[in-house]
């Protein structure tokens, strides 16, 4: 058997199982869409906010005005007292409340200072930081305001006015992800992910159907058999792996920085030593039911792991040695640094000479298990 | 039945190990992942070009700030580079002749960037660095008010006339315990749950003992792997509840026993599911693939990390497919605003629609029997 007709051969096996192509082929098409259906939207705007003012001024009413204008924002009702406001959060009715107390515009306007109460429901934080974020402007500007007529009635020039009420300008802006999207920032990550998991569920799923039965994958030399199959699921992930980082990424608008070889160049060792990972894997299994729940199990940890939900820093030291051994841990941040965030390629050398050396080991194995496989028949 | 569960139960290695250690090393080490619960210490760079006093002076605010760790660089290319290798989080430059600007009334611009490539961290930063540097400049602030001849009692007002007071509802100190561990373990609950119930179905395929486990009738022989493993997956549903609740303190406002009332009837909707696929399609590596690929993403879609109201409508309605997003409704109802059983009924209604999936369960049943055995003699070698 020549090494394309083995190639061949395993393009065939692997077409002819239905659970692979399933797995495969079903999977990350329907994952693609699937996984960024609930982030669709991107951010979180108009949270809906209750409004318990007690002072009942034009100004009170103009500082709700303002809140409502707010794109973060809106306000839905106005209710009597806080224990009502509450019942509306609770409820699920509202996200946040605003309180305005009494005599809030007669003490600003006697230079007597008052204080904005805001709440929002720190159950979902990604609401709360909306609410949050919204008001805080809001109160911020309504406090400018107030300190800009003060100046201008004291006989202080506009210009002057305004530079004294911004003594330094802070310019926050987001690096990377500038939209702040849900999607750019899930999507990169998560589709590496979901190339890493159903490539090796494919090859272990392949070779635990395989090593009790009689076919070709003994008429070759182990050597052969890693090195065709690992040809063969390469053929077939090369054009996945361009459906996604090619045109997932771009469809999801995921901010793009590196060239086309570099990423190409990246990826390389990332699907081999996954590639190769997946055939070592499949010489424990005999079962073909079995190697997909023990990835399922390991896909949500390694995405925690991976670095980019939850800082590094912050993960106790062992756990991120543990999740070295998988490759989609290197291979996420590096693709994050060298195509989301624009890192040259010398920075990313230490993952991918980290991938490299993935490859190889797992090669090792998989080569190792194999033979002990094909021997024990 | 329940004694030939027990024995099936012994005889599978893999099933002992996902009833038994298996789920508990998932949520310990799910939890160690976020044991940290506040994000401390996040590196952050500063660029110091003006290298007078008062940056001097800011930049120790951020030292003072328990999120932040200021790392100095020297120029700014370096401290580019570390931030796009995730080195550090956020970027803050004091621009050159930053003090001699602030003092001759020239308002300079304070530099920062964030990396909101990591979204979560990044929001984080540009908030408490925004905070950091508008505290560390009041004294400044104040010390020209009192320059020009303001008394000191009204420097205070005259520099913030409103000043807020911001409260985190229900998850007072934006714990990512109390936050995100809870819906992460159910959800990993809910993929072993699935798991248990699927492979104790697929186990009669394998051993073609499909007659036998019908001997009693159809419902019976469901009836007896329900009531075997509700308990078990119960057990870990129990076990998270504790850990989270018991043994770290999480503050809870309404019942436990609340919580496990609403976890029993996710369960039951699990197997429900689980039911419908596996009559559907009868071959044991195909019902793990599907019952995967439907389960897999029932984090995103429980509404925790993105709120749900801000989910296109496919999104909804595939969300109400997935018997865990009920159950965390009902969750944080519970947990945050201690909801009482009075007002959880109407969310353990929402689950009717799963009653619905009985329907087609017992037409593919009923029709599944002989398609099972006729099947069966084929498949067998293939499938051990």
């Amino acid at each position: 058997m020549s090494f394309l007709q083995l190639i061949i051969s395993e393009l065939k096996a692997i077409l002819a199982d239905k659970t692979i192509v399933l797995t495969v082929f079903g999977g990350v098409l329907f994952y693609a869409i699937l996984y960024p259906l609930p982030y669709l939207n991107q951010v979180p705007t108009e949270q809906q906010l209750v409004v318990v003012d007690h002072d009942h001024s034009s100004l009170s009413r103009q500082l709700i005005r303002h809140a409502d204008a707010s794109a973060k924002i809106a306000v839905i009702a106005k209710v009597g007292s806080i224990d009502e406001a509450k019942s509306w959060i609770e409820s699920g009715r509202a996200h946040g409340l605003l309180v305005i107390p009494a005599d809030f515009r007669r003490d600003l306007l006697l230079g007597r200072g008052v204080t904005l109460s805001y709440g929002g429901d720190a159950s979902y934080f990604l609401i709360y930081s909306a609410v949050a974020e919204g008001l805080i402007s809001v109160g911020l500007d309504a406090g400018k305001s107030v300190q800009r007529l003060g100046l201008l009635a004291q006989g202080h020039g506009a210009q002057a006015a305004e530079l004294s009420l911004n003594v330094v300008k802070l310019n926050s802006i987001p690096a990377f992800n500038p939209s702040l999207g849900y999607t750019p920032y899930v999507v990169p990550g998560l589709f590496l992910l979901i190339l890493h998991q159903t490539l090796l569920i494919g090859t272990s799923i392949l070779g635990a159907s395989q090593w009790k039965e009689t076919g070709y994958w003994q008429q070759v030399s182990p050597l052969k058999l890693v090195c065709g199959r690992m040809a063969a699921f390469m053929c077939i992930y090369t054009l996945l792996t361009s459906f996604y980082v090619g045109y997932c990424y771009y469809w999801y608008e995921v901010s793009l920085q590196a060239s086309f070889s570099t990423v190409a160049l990246l990826l390389l060792p990332f699907l081999l030593s996954t590639t190769a990972a997946g055939i070592a894997f499949s010489c424990l299994f005999s079962r073909r039911d079995l190697p997909t729940q023990v990835l399922l199990l390991v896909s949500m940890p390694i995405l925690f792991v991976s670095g980019f939900v939850w800082p590094t820093a912050l993960i106790p030291d062992s756990v991120v040695a543990i999740s070295q051994i998988f490759p989609a841990v290197p291979g996420i941040m590096a693709m994050l640094e060298l195509n989301q965030m624009g890192a040259s390629w010398q920075s990313i050398m230490p993952q991918w000479l980290q991938l490299w050396a993935m490859t190889a080991v797992y090669f090792v194995l998989a080569y190792w298990g194999v033979k002990t496989r094909l021997a024990s028949d | 039945m329940l004694k030939r569960e027990t024995a099936a139960l012994l005889d599978d290695p893999w099933q002992l190990a996902l009833i038994s250690y298996i789920p508990l090393l998932g949520i310990i080490g799910l939890w160690l992942l976020f044991s940290a619960g506040l994000p401390r210490q996040l590196p952050v760079a500063v660029v110091d070009l003006d290298q007078s006093q008062i940056s001097r002076a800011l930049a120790r605010q951020l030292q003072a700030n328990p999120v932040t760790k200021p790392i100095s660089y020297t120029d700014l290319s370096s401290a580019v580079d570390a931030m796009q290798q995730a080195e550090v989080y956020a970027l803050l430059v004091f621009p050159h002749g930053f003090k001699r600007d602030l003092l001759t009334g020239k308002s300079p611009t304070i530099d920062i960037r964030y990396n909101s490539q990591f979204l979560l961290v990044g929001k984080l930063l540009s908030s408490q660095l925004q905070a950091s540097m508008a505290d560390g400049l009041k004294p400044l602030a104040a010390l020209k008010q009192l320059a020009a001849g303001v008394p000191k009692a009204k420097v205070a007002v005259n520099l913030s006339p409103v000043s807020s007071q911001t409260t985190a509802l229900f998850n007072r100190n934006n714990n990512y315990v109390g936050f995100l561990v809870p819906p992460v373990l159910i959800a990993l609950l809910q993929l072993v749950a699935m798991m248990v119930f699927a492979n104790s179905l697929n186990r009669e395929l394998r051993w073609n003992t499909t007659a036998e486990w019908m001997s009693l009738g159809m419902w019976k022989g469901i009836a007896a792997k329900v009531l075997f493993y509700t308990p078990i997956v119960m057990l870990h549903g129990g076990f998270i509840l504790a850990l989270i609740y018991l043994y770290l303190d999480v503050p809870i406002a309404g019942s436990l026993t609340l919580l496990l009332v609403a976890q029993l009837l996710m369960l039951l909707a699990v197997w429900l599911v689980v039911l419908l696929i596996f009559f559907a399609l009868k071959d044991s590596a195909r019902v793990i693939s599907f019952c995967t690929a439907m389960f897999a993403p029932a984090f995103a879609f429980m509404g925790v990390t993105f709120p749900t109201h801000e989910m296109p409508a496919l999104a909804q309605w595939w969300r109400e497919i997935m018997p865990s997003s009920h159950y965390i409704e009902t969750h944080i109802a519970v947990v945050s605003y201690g909801q009482g059983w009075l007002a959880t009924l109407p969310q353990f209604a929402s689950y009717w629609g799963f009653l619905l999936l009985l329907i087609p369960i017992s037409v593919l049943t009923k029709k599944g029997f002989n398609a099972v055995d006729k099947c069966n003699i084929p498949l067998a070698p293939k499938e051990h």
